[in-house]
């Protein structure tokens, strides 16, 4: 379930603070509903009339200046009707350096998911991070460190959770919190082998949606967000490509997976203090990016062909992939009560 | 224990908790070792002294009985036999802006100049048999080609300074434009990165070089190219000065670091240039002598044999001259002869065989990706 106007009043929130999507999860009469928005926006000249339209529509925007920024979902149906192209807040797992406004993006964005009567007022919120690529532990700790401040202001306990980590707490409860929580989003790819609930080792990496879009994008001379349509709407993973576009999304898939698979094998090889596994883990995979049709497959054929010192049991798509890092945020976040 | 009395809970919040506070408290682990643990340990012995015996009477097989073995299919290849080598430790990014990055070992990499091309994408050939097992496509740098940029060399004065600048700023516009160069180090020993990491650059042409499994051509998609602003001239004096190879050496161990690149891997341009119409090795000969490998933090590669001439069959009469590539081309041409003795043919047939089989390669390197090479 996604965009519902009636929010649920709950105890406790996970939040999942991706590249192009912020998802909530909130437990409401044990059940567990999910809102999502798209983590982008949009910015329009200033006029009387636009801004009259936006309120009488009750679009999300901001006036700037002689700007006008629309975010969240409806930042892509103006993108349409102006002729542009959606900007981002955040950029590969973290804020934007190069949108000045990102912070205050995300927070007007978490704002419309989460509040609708009242603020947090002291309410559990468990939020994701991504793990640290190679050489930026800072740039996440800075991250990390903003999102905290901001949600602390709204009224909320935050607390933050590797995104890996919350894959496997979203979607592994049946192996105890044992095995391989994998995230494919749109900036980053995370990654978490978890023991029994203890992180044993996380990363990320910035091979993930967008890459394959501007990649493919810059090869084919076609917009990014023409290529991110093609990607959901009609390709498939499967070696069979109906056009040359199908076939530089085939390549640069087939990249993603391999630089994927590489670093799962590099962080085994790399992993102190590792547990003596006595039975075959699972591996989860989530998040948008794996939502190609016949991404399982082929990630799978790529991991069995690789040498790993633990056998993995079964490689499977999470039970609702968007959704699944918002759900182990709430799981650690009703954990804290 | 642990796991099966949090399987007591089907809440996964509550398996959750009782997970995190078991955590808290110290779970001891079996001391003594169990029956099926020693049977265990057992067959392990006897499997390892079975191994061990099986490789020994492999290593002590008499010699006809290899040679009575089916004949030449050419498909495992001759491996280098330097053991491969540590790899540095960690180098992290510290600090990034629109003018440079500054890592942990100190290097700074100057990107005023950064272009871009392609992202790199390239097939490798498996040296178990080229024409036998896949090749692999590969988006992954996996070595360093190092170059000179016989360019205009000012005298490194004080006197020349603006000269100095001039002909740097020159340079890497010129290396800009033509993509020629994933970094160049100047005079100053300043780093430039100029085309984008993730990117080929025409830095190599037609060129071969092999690691313990995979053998690569044309190394513009698979090699970084990092080029001193320097000549081969011997009357130039030292290519290279003290800052250079400073800058060298801090480069080299952060390119390493990051993309897990083996030392051996990390050669000078003449060792892998190649000319295929002549079928001769070292059409380039940019540091065929003098570089500094050692001072680079990285052994000696002008000893490894060169694959193009051990695999492909390419002759190497251009590199006769380098003393320091002498050793390896008379390794190379040794190991040659002798292969050529093994299969029971005249040298300059088996060279013909190798030839083909670059030939071959190169082809099937084109027919399997969409990649254009630069050649």
């Amino acid at each position: 379930m996604s965009n519902t106007n009636t929010k649920p009043n709950a105890s406790a929130v996970g939040l999942d603070v991706g590249t192009s999507r912020i998802v909530t999860a909130q437990r409401l009469d044990k059940t567990t509903q999910y809102q999502a928005q798209l983590n982008a926006f949009v910015t329009l000249p200033f006029s009387k009339l636009t801004q009259g339209v936006l309120k009488k529509e009750r679009i999300p925007h901001l006036v700037q200046g002689t700007e006008i920024t629309v975010y969240g979902d409806e930042s892509e149906r103006f993108a349409n009707l102006f002729h542009r192209e959606t900007r981002r807040p955040m950029l590969r797992g973290v804020l934007n350096p190069e949108e000045s406004n990102s912070l205050k993006l995300v927070r007007e964005i978490v704002v419309l998911l989460l509040t609708a009567e009242s603020p947090g007022q002291g309410q559990k919120l468990c939020f994701s991070v991504p793990a640290a690529p190679l050489g930026a532990t800072q740039e996440v700790n800075a991250h990390e460190a903003e999102l905290k401040r901001m949600l602390d202001d709204l009224g909320y306990e935050s607390s933050s959770i590797a995104e890996g980590l919350a894959v496997v707490y979203g979607e592994m409860e049946n192996s105890n919190y044992t095995g391989i929580g994998v995230s494919c989003g749109g900036g980053l790819c995370n990654v978490c082998l978890a023991y029994l609930s203890v992180p044993v080792f996380s990363f990320s990496i910035g091979k993930a949606g967008d890459f394959i879009d501007s990649s493919v994008a810059n090869l084919r001379g076609e917009p990014a967000t023409r290529i991110r349509t093609i990607k959901e709407e009609s390709f498939h993973l499967n070696g069979h490509f109906a056009n040359k576009i199908h076939q530089a999304l085939n390549t640069y898939y087939e990249d993603m997976l391999q630089a994927l698979v590489s670093a799962i094998r590099d962080a085994f090889a790399g992993a102190q203090n590792m547990p003596k596994l006595t039975r075959p883990i699972p591996l989860v995979l989530s998040g948008g990016s794996v939502l190609a049709a016949g991404f399982r497959d082929r990630f799978e054929k790529i991991l069995r062909e690789t040498e790993l010192p633990v056998a993995i049991s079964e490689v499977r798509l999470g039970a609702s992939p968007q959704h699944s890092t918002a759900r182990g945020a709430l799981v650690a976040a009703l954990s804290e009560m | 224990m642990l796991e099966w009395r949090a399987a007591w809970t089907s809440d996964p919040v509550k398996r959750l908790q009782f997970l995190q506070r078991a955590r808290a408290s110290p779970i001891s682990a079996p001391r003594s070792l169990s029956l099926g643990a020693i049977t265990v340990g057992l067959a392990f012995l006897v499997l390892a002294f079975l191994g061990l015996a099986w490789a020994s009477a492999a290593l002590v097989q008499p010699t006809w009985k290899r040679a009575a073995s089916p004949q030449p299919r050419f498909t495992a290849l001759p491996r280098s036999s330097q053991k491969p080598e540590a790899a540095p430790g960690r180098v992290w990014l510290v600090e990034a802006n629109d003018r440079f990055e500054l890592y942990s070992n100190g290097l700074r990499v100057e990107t005023q100049f950064v272009t871009s091309t392609q992202p790199r994408a390239y097939l490798s050939l498996s040296r178990e048999g080229m024409d036998t097992h896949p090749a692999r496509l590969r988006f992954d740098p996996v070595g360093i080609v190092f170059h000179t940029t016989e360019s205009h060399i000012a005298p490194f004065e004080e006197e020349q300074n603006g000269t100095l600048r001039r002909a740097g700023e020159g340079l890497l516009e010129f290396v800009r434009r033509n993509h020629s160069y994933h970094f160049v180090i100047d005079r100053f020993g300043r780093v430039f990165r100029v085309v984008r990491e993730d990117d080929y650059a025409n830095h190599a042409g037609h060129s071969v070089w092999a690691d313990q499994n995979w053998v690569y051509l044309n190394l513009n998609q698979s090699f970084f190219g990092v080029a001193f602003e320097a000549t081969s001239r011997p009357e130039d004096g030292p290519p290279v000065n003290p800052a250079q190879v400073h800058a060298g050496r801090i480069l080299v161990e952060m390119l390493r670091a990051r993309y897990k690149i083996p030392a051996a891997n990390c050669v000078a341009h003449a060792q892998v240039s190649i000319n295929p119409s002549n079928r001769r090795a070292g059409y380039h000969t940019d540091w065929a002598a003098d570089l500094p490998f050692h001072d680079l933090g990285l052994s000696d590669n002008y000893q490894r044999p060169l694959p193009s001439v051990t695999l492909f069959g390419f002759t190497a009469d251009e590199l006769r001259s380098a003393d320091a590539l002498r050793p390896a081309l008379e390794a190379a041409d040794d190991l040659v002869r002798r292969e050529a003795a093994a299969r029971g043919m005249p040298l300059e047939r088996y060279r013909e065989v190798l030839q083909r089989r670059y030939k071959d390669a190169i082809a099937s390197v084109g027919k399997q990706t969409n990649v254009k090479y630069q050649y």
